[in-house]
């Protein structure tokens, strides 16, 4: 009898407990203010602890990179001292092609995304646990940045701002499946939708792709900037990786390996670029 | 007094550490979660209450300081692992030093894929694939490592308190 009224008890904790979590989610869901502000007081109150306590624990975590990825470190540092002579080589053909596009794109009168201003932030925070794809810079309303600003680094797009304070801001990364881009193929200039798939996992266009086209190995994509579009044209998205036909074989589903190194982002820069509404 | 402090504190630290320590500490691209060792501690500690009471205050700090999943995702998961945790615990007999570190593998896995399956239901894409089962090993193995500690820690911090008012541990 006791057992069977402690179980009863329990029973009830569980209820009411999934029940408060499913207000608070729907609470959530609806962009309720109060769970907002209860959201942001928190972030404000824990992030000079968490501040802190990163400071203190990042020889731990740069000792733990230099043990478990000393192969990896090695491998980049040799792939980019490679990349580092070839563009070396670039250097004086790229300067003569952006001079020639500046005259062309101030003639077309079209804005290219390195002249939009912007503000150079550190990234603080990687995620912070295993469902979310979002990182945390040190800049925030106070430089100008708003939710909805495209964040690049010098390789290209890596996501967008959704949420602002004072001194902070919150990036979704590319990778998110819920970020979806407006892009154009450079080559055939096909405009499509691309959209991420997951952490370390590359991105997909999977609309907008005619089959007859043909797409190159390596093919550059970069945001379309077209008609109330989230994204401003021309920045860089990544590069073609495989091309396979859909199921019913109406569009492309085109894999795109981004050009940003989403995995080890250290500075970025938010353009301070609104979409139009 | 006491009987507050302490479980704030322990929480307290905990998030602090798994948003610092833990998110700089990759296994394979994947993170522990130690968060997820209040709720199975204090299930093996306390039974189902204690289990789901502590998943939830564990889960909604959590989900106060994160920002790529909605408000409530953690609560409502790790109140769901911390009452399983109690649970499969009231229907084991024997006292063995390797009946917590089995339990905390099995649900710590088991809490992964609850919270994936919770996230596929509130819309979060793409947490289905391999990736997820390197999470689950990981964080099963991290928390198996780690349990007999938490389970202490969990034991000081969540005392019993007596009518006299005298506190004693659970």
């Amino acid at each position: 009898m006791a057992l069977s009224s402690r179980g009863g008890r329990s029973r009830f904790t569980l209820a009411l407990l999934i029940l408060t979590s499913l207000t608070v989610l729907t609470l959530d869901f609806r962009g309720s203010s109060a769970i907002h502000s209860l959201r942001n007081t928190a972030s404000t109150v824990f992030s000079p602890v968490r501040d802190a306590a990163s400071t203190v624990f990042s020889p731990v975590g740069d000792a733990w990179n230099g043990l478990f990825h000393y192969n990896d470190v090695k491998k980049e540092n040799d792939r980019l001292r490679a990349q580092i002579d070839q563009l070396q080589g670039q250097t004086d053909q790229n300067a003569q092609a952006k001079q020639a596009l500046d005259e062309l794109t101030k003639l077309q009168g079209i804005t290219q995304f390195t002249a939009l201003p912007s503000v150079t932030a550190q990234v603080v925070a990687g995620p912070l646990t295993n469902f979310e794809h979002t990182v945390e810079i040190d800049k925030g309303s106070a430089s100008g940045i708003k939710v909805g600003m495209p964040v690049v680094t010098g390789a290209g797009l890596a996501g967008q701002v959704v949420e602002v304070q004072g001194s902070r801001s919150v990036i979704k990364l590319l990778t998110d499946p819920d970020i979806v881009v407006g892009i154009r193929l450079t080559t055939s200039g096909e405009a499509g939708l691309c959209h991420g798939q997951g952490d370390g996992k590359p991105l997909l266009i999977d609309a907008g792709i005619d089959p007859k086209v043909v797409v190159p190995p390596n093919e550059l994509v970069t945001t379309s900037g077209e008609d109330r579009a989230t994204f401003p044209p021309g920045i860089p998205v990544g590069n073609v990786s495989k091309a396979d036909l859909s199921p019913a074989q109406l569009t492309q589903f085109l894999t795109v390996t981004p050009a940003a190194d989403l995995t080890r982002l250290s500075f970025v820069k938010v353009l301070i670029w609104e979409p139009t509404p | 007094m006491t009987r507050f402090t302490r479980p704030a504190f322990v929480v307290f630290v905990m998030l602090t550490l798994q948003t610092t320590l833990i998110a700089q500490l990759d296994f394979f691209g994947a993170e522990a979660d130690i968060m997820m060792l209040l709720p199975i501690a204090a299930g093996i500690n306390g039974g189902r209450d204690r289990g789901a009471i502590v998943g939830f205050i564990a889960g909604l700090s959590l989900d106060l300081v994160v920002h790529g999943t909605p408000t409530g995702f953690f609560a409502l998961g790790y109140t769901l692992v911390g009452y399983l945790v109690g649970m499969a615990q009231a229907g084991v007999l024997r006292a063995a030093w390797w009946i917590p570190v089995v339990t905390a593998f099995g649900s710590s896995a088991v809490g992964i894929v609850l919270l994936a399956v919770l996230g596929k239901f509130l819309g979060l894409e793409g947490l289905f694939n391999r990736h997820l089962l390197t999470v689950c090993v990981v964080v099963a193995i991290v928390n198996a490592a780690l349990v007999l500690p938490m389970t202490r820690i969990v034991r000081w911090s969540l005392p019993v308190v007596t009518r006299s008012g005298r506190l004693v541990p659970t």
